[in-house]
Order: C-alpha cells, then structure tokens, then sequence
C-alpha cells in the first residue's frame, strides 16, 4: 500500500513537473532558433538538432527602424505602471482593510461588509464592462494613452484585492494585539505600523504578490487605454505576430516577460517554505 | 500606583437601543492604591467590562473614573498608564523576547539604562532571563503569557495591573507560583493587582479583597474570609465555597429561629420583623458538625452517600427532600443509615428575599 502510494506520489509529481516545466524547455530552445529551424522538422536540442542563434533575443532590443520591435522601453512602462499601481494599491488598501476590520460603519443599510464587498464587486464585473467608464473617464481627465493614466486605472484594479486579502488578514489578527499596544503606550497610528504591520507582513506578502501578478499580466486595459505614445509589454508582446509568426521571438519575448514573475515566485516561496504565510493563505 | 475611584459607572453596548441592556449597572467603587483585588464572577457578568472600562478600552456610557482624584473618564487608553494582561497571551510575534517586555517602556521614552534594568528585574521574577533573546514566536503559551504579564509589570509607576483570567492557559505549578510572585511584586513595589476570574480558589489566595460579580451587578465587596462566612447574598453563598452553601426554604418562627421541615434551628440572626414569613437558610458544609445525639440546632439526616477526598470527606444526607452537605474530618468514623448533624448558630445565615438579614 505504502508503496503504491510513494509510486503515485512521484508518478503525479513527475507529471506535473513535466507539464509545468515542459513548455518553458520548448520556449527556450525555440527562442535559439530560426526560421529554417522552425519550420523545417521537428527539433529539440541545440548545437545537435538545429544551430542555435541569438536573433529572436537580438530582435527585442533592436529599434523597428532596423527591423526589430524594441520590447525594452515597453518592459520599464511595464514594471513602472504595475510596482507604481500594486505600491498605491497595498498603502490605499491596507489602510481601508485595517479600518473595515477594526471599525463598525453603519450607513443606512450599508455595514462593513457591504463595503469590502462594494471593492471586491468591481472584480466580479467582466472587464469590458468598465472599459467604456475608463476610457471615457481617461479621456476627460485628459490621461488617455500615458503611464498616468494606466497607474489610476490599475489602482482602481488592483486596489480591491489588496482590501480583500488584508481584511481577512487583520481579521485574524486577535483586536487584543492593538489594545495590548495601546496599554502599552502606543497612540493608535504607532499601534497600526508598529505592532499591528509587522505582524501582517505576510499578508502585506501575498496581497502584494497578487497585485503584481494581475498588473503585470493584464492586457484588456493596456490594449485599450493606450495608442501610440505608450505600450506596456503584453500589448507588445501581442504586436509581434505578424502574416508569418516569428516563433523565436515570441518564445523570447514570453521568457523575458515571465522573468520577474518568477523572481517573485521564488522570493514569496521562501516565505512560504519558512511557514510564516500559513496564516495569511487559510 | 494610584488609588482609583469608579464613581456611577453604568455601561451598555447598544446604547441607542430604546430599552438598552446593562453590561454594567450603576456601581460606585474605591481601588486603594498598593491592594490587591478580585473580580469574581460567572462568565458574560461585566468583569471584563469593568476592567476595559478601567483601562480605557471602553468609555462607560455613565459615570466617572478617578485616578487619585484626578477624572481620567476621557483621557486615551495609553495616556493613562495603565496595564492590562488578558486571558490569552498577546505577545508581538515578531520581536524578540526582551522588545517585548522592553516596548511599554521605550513607547513611554524611558533611558536605555532604565529599560535594561527593568527588563533584566521583570525577566528575572518570571524565569524569562535564558530567553531574552529568542523570538517571542517561539516561546511555548504559557512563556508567552509570562511574557505579557511581564509587560504589564516592567512599568513601577502604572497605575494598576488589571489582569483579565490571566493564567488560564499556565500549568497549576507555575500557576501557584506566579501567584505568589504577584503577592510579592505588590508587596515589594506597592503596585495595585486587579485579577479578573471565575476561580474562587485563585480569588481566595490572592486577594485582599474580592469583589463578587453577578449580572452586571456587584453582589458583594469583602475579604475572603466574610464571603466565605458571611456572603450577602444567597448567590455568593452558591457560588463561592465547594461544595455550594446548603440553603434551605424555611419560615421563621421566632425572634431568633427559622423552621425547616418542623425542626427548629436557632440562629444569631435577628428575625423579629420577620415573623411568619419565608425565608432561607444557608449553612456552610463545612460549619455543619457531626452530633453524637439529636439535641438542639440538630437535624436528623438519612445519609445517602459518603465522598472521599483524601482529606475530608463529603457526606450529602436528605431530610425529607432536602439535600444536606456536610464535611467531615476523613479520620472521623461515619454511622451508617441515620445522623444528625449540628448547625451552630452563629455560622447559620438568614436570607429574605435572596439577601443577608
């Protein structure tokens, strides 16, 4: 039994390694390749199956004048809008999460929990529901198409599941934490970012992680919000396919994009593995 | 340390409600500065308002609250120097040991010197020393409501250290000896001890004065000896002692006598304008003494179970169909069937109407 059971365990592991790691393996060889390799036969491993060449890399940085599409510039507006955005977003919604959670709102019919659902119901809605609002919105305030623009709109995003996360986790956190602390002498500010913050580090972690995420990856609104003066890196990424898809630019383009993801992966992961977010991911 | 005045305090947590309900009806009590108190009472009785109240936690809907004579009903929580431990331990997970017990004072902007020496003095009192530099996190539960109750005793100057059932989750060992060292911390630094909790046993040994809590209401304010004697109501008489007091429906029949059942039990109580009327009678189990013979203050009792507990032993007799408890040296030998049992008056108490004649 014990045995059948290891041989599953490593069989489901194995597998799921490979279906993970699969499609990364296949990105950085065809990233290698060329056209002739591409399209010719089936190949897999450099140096022996196809001459491996740096031109889908070259492609990036080149500027369009000389035939490339310069994902550089788009990569700085990505990092910029999406750590700019998930930084507000994490201030802005801590401080509205540690309100909901310690404070009693009554207005009309409206509790608190209503309003933390009023945030989270902006999630729930499709996007294209508010993308005439946005565009509108951008359009009149005179931000269509900048960096501004695309931070308001990604704070508005991002904003509901920083308050999400960080009610549930100050929920958690006992209501005698913050009172110790004012026995103690704290006024209710330093109780907040002296004793209750430190300890709603990993929830800060993971909201923070989930704001990344979703603002790095967006599309909808980056495609729509913005023409000509400014490009984010998904949509870029997107303007590469062309009548003949240059597979090998593509391939590393998507390895370049994912990158900081996985350097956020790994850095949340030693987190994890230390326990210290088992509180805040229950 | 001050002395600290509750004067009218009332507090109700809907008071918008048309018809609020008391947490707390109106009261009026001293603290004297350096004593050491209990609050005793069942579970949801208002002791832990009064002690938030106190603290600064909750504003009382009514009343004031004086800390040697100075109002301090308005001032905030943490301008009021006090301290306050609560039944679970509340420690900042992510200091170490010695931030913890060293946070009240740098938060009040004491020297580096004064700290360390405070620090060093607490850690020393609660066995904390070896671990000063651990992180608080990784201490077991009751280290870590050593540590909490060391934060509320690392401050000489606190005006009193209310303490909210603080060793529920501390082994019976340790549980007895911290309790001393609470003794002697109030001793020794005059710091007023106020100890919230349900155990009477932990009230007994470690007040002074216990104040008796039922319902929002203060039943009885006393040494432990008077509640134990004397409690002012049928209440405190059921809730204080182990076993409860005996209490008996009984009528008075003369100046200084009740009847139960027929039998007639003298009483030190003065009874005279009570003629005729129904009244209790509460009897510790242990003031009731084993008679030879039936003469007078005696009942006669058919026993119906002998319990012992290694040192007394409990026999619970009826008299008609009322239950009587009584303690008995485990030495002494116990006739079987029928006894009588010795009431002396001056331990027998007279209620009407649930209270203390």
């Amino acid at each position: 039994m014990s045995k059948l059971y290891t041989f599953l365990k490593y069989f489901f592991i194995t597998f799921w390694t490979v279906f993970v790691v699969a499609p990364f393996l296949w990105a950085v060889s065809t990233s290698f390749k060329d056209f002739q390799s591409v399209n010719s036969k089936v190949t897999y491993i450099p140096w022996l199956d196809f001459e491996p060449t740096l031109e889908g890399w070259r492609v990036l940085i080149k500027s369009p004048a000389k035939g490339g599409v310069d994902i550089v510039e788009p990569y700085f507006n990505s990092i910029f809008v999406t750590c700019t955005a998930s930084l507000i977003s994490i201030v802005l919604g801590t401080l509205a999460a540690y309100a909901l959670s310690r404070f009693t709102f009554k207005a009309g019919f409206v509790r608190n929990n209503d309003i933390t659902f009023f945030f989270i119901s902006q999630r729930i809605m499709p996007p294209i529901v508010l993308s005439i609002p946005f565009f509108i919105f951008l359009s009149t305030i005179g931000l269509l198409d900048s960096l501004l623009g695309l931070v308001v709109v990604y704070i508005v995003l991002l904003m509901p599941i920083a308050v999400w996360i960080m009610v549930d986790f100050f929920n958690r956190v006992p209501k005698e934490l913050d009172e110790t602390a004012l026995i103690d002498g704290c006024n209710p500010y330093q109780a907040f970012y002296k004793v209750v913050l430190p300890n709603s580090i990993p929830g800060l972690i993971v909201a923070g992680m989930f704001c990344i995420i979703f603002g790095w990856i967006d599309f909808f609104f980056a495609f729509i919000l913005t023409f000509t003066e400014v490009q984010l890196l998904p949509v870029k990424v997107v303007a590469l396919n062309s009548s003949i898809t240059p597979w090998w630019s593509l391939s590393a383009s998507a390895l370049v994009s994912v990158a900081p993801l996985i350097i956020v992966a790994f850095i949340v992961e030693r987190y994890l593995s230390k326990g210290n977010l088992s509180g805040a991911l229950k | 340390m001050a002395k600290i005045d509750l004067s009218n305090i009332s507090h109700t947590y809907n008071p918008l409600d048309p018809k609020p309900t008391y947490a707390l009806n109106p009261f009026s009590m001293t603290w004297e500065n350096g004593k050491r108190y209990a609050i005793l009472g069942p579970s949801g009785c208002g002791k832990t308002t009064m002690l938030n109240i106190v603290s600064g936690l909750v504003r009382p809907s009514k009343g004031e609250i004086l800390f040697d004579e100075t109002p301090v009903t308005d001032l905030k929580t943490e301008d009021r120097n006090i301290a306050q431990v609560f039944q679970f331990p509340v420690i900042y997970n992510t200091m170490t040991v010695y931030d913890n017990l060293a946070f009240p004072l740098r938060c009040r902007e004491f020297t580096k010197d004064k700290i360390e020496e405070r620090v060093k003095a607490v850690s020393d009192t609660l066995n904390l020393s070896s671990f000063l530099n651990s992180p608080a996190r990784k201490l077991t539960a009751d280290q870590k409501q050593l540590i909490s109750l060391g934060r509320g005793l690392v401050r000489e100057d606190v005006a009193a250290v209310l303490m909210d059932e603080p060793l529920t989750v501390i082994d019976p060992d340790l549980k007895f000896r911290l309790r001393r060292n609470l003794k002697e911390i109030n001793e020794q630094y005059k710091t007023t001890l106020v100890y919230v909790t349900h155990d009477q046993n932990e009230a007994m040994t470690f007040a002074e004065n216990i104040i008796v809590m039922d319902q929002g209401e203060i039943v009885q304010v006393g040494l432990p000896k008077d509640l134990f004697e004397k409690p002012k109501t049928t209440f405190v008489g059921y809730f204080i002692g182990s076993p409860a007091m005996n209490i008996f429906h009984s009528t008075v029949s003369s100046d200084h006598e009740v009847k139960i059942n027929d039998t007639t039990i003298k009483t030190n109580s003065n009874l005279g304008n009570l003629k005729d009327k129904n009244v209790k009678l509460g009897i510790r189990s242990e003031f009731i003494e084993l008679a030879e013979k039936e003469k007078s203050n005696t009942v006669k009792i058919k026993l119906t179970r002998v319990e012992d507990f290694g040192n007394f032993k409990l026999l619970t007799g009826k008299m008609g169909d009322l239950v009587i408890k009584s303690k008995v040296e485990r030495e002494k030998p116990i006739p079987d069937g029928e006894l009588n049992l010795y009431f002396p008056p001056e331990k027998c108490c007279v209620y009407s109407d649930e209270k203390l004649v």
